[in-house]
């Protein structure tokens, strides 16, 4: 770590504090009054929602975008699957980028079926050498085809591989630094990983590039006891807050925002709990300074 | 076949039968707190509860016409019948109808609520055109009014019927009891109009109106068809009102 110094600077200022877009929110956000007093500064949409002919999905996100930044989010690149890339999805992806001139575009570091087949989840890769090597040679072919560097968030996982030979966090670096692409890190689902794997969250954080890291991802989750399930249905509890802090004083000012997938609550709500992002990374940069 | 590609292979085929694929188990760290199996099995259920949520998302009158447990039944032979070839959940319950056919022949009626709510579903976010305006219309000349054609709207579609799913479907959007079954012949025309998507039935002549005019017949042939059961004024009259209405309900995009 001793030539962080040197590291050349890949990532976008950031964006300030977001949301992901949610149907439920379409009327609120563009209810003129409403939003120019709207403390959200950008949305993240589901790349695949919008990936659709026509009709009023795309209708809410030309509107939307004319108002707000916009990163896209994808579920089903499947960088790490043994099938070949799906040209039809880079297809479609593409020109929903062309369309809406995104910020960035991102999507998992996971794998999502194989045979044709997609089992609509984000399953967890074994960290080998074999593994990194096949998804790098896949990541520059969608950064070349999409002409950016993509952003790859960290799953959450209830299973690991006996043939693993490196942890996650050495896995993301040996990716993100040989496909030469950002990182999407996701907050919520190193401690859900972590206490489901019993790594300390923490040295994940201290493991992964620093200039690499352009966007933080903050949900809630589900806890059973023995392990936690990423329901995204909940406020994001303390544990989680506190690594956020962790996290901001390690990468500086980075895009942050909260995901809520399910149990959605009034945009009024998720605007709330943004502030409660938007006070801890003041802080944590704060006492960095 | 690399030891990744056997690995994802072994990986998938355990969540699509966990007691087929149970030698897949012994690649996954078997821990004292949670153990290999529970943790798989969490995959294994999150695989069937997403798919299932996504049918009862595309299907929701059939949904409460089968009532929760049939249509869970429903929903998890589907997944093991027609496992998902999509990037986009979107399309996941495109066999549904093939579905039931196999399945639940003894209900028709299920059938077709499923081609029903389908078909609502295409007309939501179907391509996006440009409506033919009754200003548009207004700026035709009197002499190309008998070889005027029309281009639909790329939601339009047309569907067949055998059974009052329609009023079914109304009274389920409504939480009332639906009711019984019936046979009954209404071909159901389906569209997007304002975002949301449309539905109504069709009185015969109309369904035959629309049906050649979709085919590319002209304003003139219309109108003599309908001379068939009128007088040629009450034709002409018709077929005016039926395509101010189609225009109305924005059935109608530039050419
Ligand atoms: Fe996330």
């Amino acid at each position: 770590m001793s030539n962080t110094q040197q590291l050349p600077h890949l990532t976008s200022p950031s964006l300030g504090f977001g949301l992901g877009l949610r149907t439920e929110h379409y009327h609120p956000i563009l209810n003129s009054k409403f939003s120019e007093s709207l403390k959200v500064d950008w949305f993240e949409v589901l790349s695949e929602n919008y990936m659709v002919p026509g009709g009023k999905p795309l209708y809410f996100l030309d509107k939307i975008r004319e108002n707000y930044p916009v990163v896209m989010h994808g579920v089903s690149l499947s960088i790490g699957s043994t099938t070949p890339l799906d040209a039809d999805y880079l297809r479609d992806l593409r020109k929903l980028a062309d369309r809406i001139q995104p910020a960035w575009i991102s999507d998992h570091l996971c794998w999502t079926g194989v045979h044709g087949q997609n089992m609509h989840d984000l399953l967890p890769l074994p960290y080998t050498e074999e593994t990194a090597k096949h998804v790098v040679e896949r990541v520059g072919i969608v950064q070349d085809y999409l002409g950016r560097r993509i952003l790859l968030e960290n799953v959450s996982s209830y299973a690991s591989y006996i043939d693993s030979t490196m942890t996650e966090w050495e896995f993301i670096t040996e990716v993100a630094e040989q496909a030469d692409c950002l990182l999407l890190l996701d907050v919520n689902n190193i401690y859900v990983s972590g206490y489901n794997h019993q790594f300390d969250a923490k040295v994940f954080i201290d493991g992964v590039p620093k200039n690499r890291v352009q966007q933080i991802h903050l949900a809630g989750h589900h806890n059973h006891g023995d392990y936690i399930i990423d329901t995204h249905d909940a406020p994001v509890i303390d544990p989680v807050w506190d690594l956020y802090e962790y996290a901001i004083s390690r990468f500086g000012a980075v895009s942050t925002m909260i995901e809520r997938d399910d149990h959605i609550p009034e945009l009024a709500v998720l605007v709330e709990e943004l502030q409660i992002a938007r006070d801890i990374a003041a802080k944590s940069l704060e006492v960095a300074a | 076949m690399s030891q990744l590609a056997k690995l994802q292979s072994d990986f998938q085929a355990y969540l699509m039968d966990d007691v087929k694929g149970a030698a897949f188990k012994a690649h996954m760290i078997d821990d004292e707190k949670v153990g290999a199996k529970k943790r798989l099995g969490i995959y294994v259920d999150a695989y069937r509860l997403r798919i299932i949520e996504a049918l009862a998302t595309t299907y929701p009158k059939l949904k409460a016409l089968l009532g929760d447990d049939l249509f869970e039944i429903t929903a998890r032979a589907y997944i093991k019948q027609f496992p998902s070839k999509y990037r986009n959940m979107r399309w996941v319950g495109d066999k549904m109808q093939t579905h039931l056919e196999q399945t639940l022949s003894q209900h028709p009626i299920a059938v077709e609520m499923a081609a029903f709510e389908w078909a609502l579903g295409l007309a939501f976010d179907a391509e996006d055109a440009p409506n033919f305006t009754l200003q548009d219309l207004a700026a035709i000349l009197p002499e190309d009014w008998a070889n005027l054609t029309f281009r639909f709207h790329p939601s339009y579609h047309l569907l067949p019927l055998q059974h009052n799913v329609v009023q079914i479907w109304n009274a389920l959007d409504k939480e009332e009891i639906p009711p019984n079954a019936l046979q009954t012949n209404a071909p159901c025309l389906i569209w997007r109009m304002d975002l949301n998507a449309h539905f109504r039935s069709l009185d015969t002549t109309e369904y035959a109106a629309l049906q050649s005019i979709v085919e590319g017949a002209s304003f003139g042939t219309l109108c003599e068809q309908l001379q068939e059961n009128a007088s040629e004024e009450d034709a002409t009259i018709q077929a005016a009102q039926y395509l101010s209405g189609w225009l109305n309900d924005g059935l109608i995009t530039k050419a």
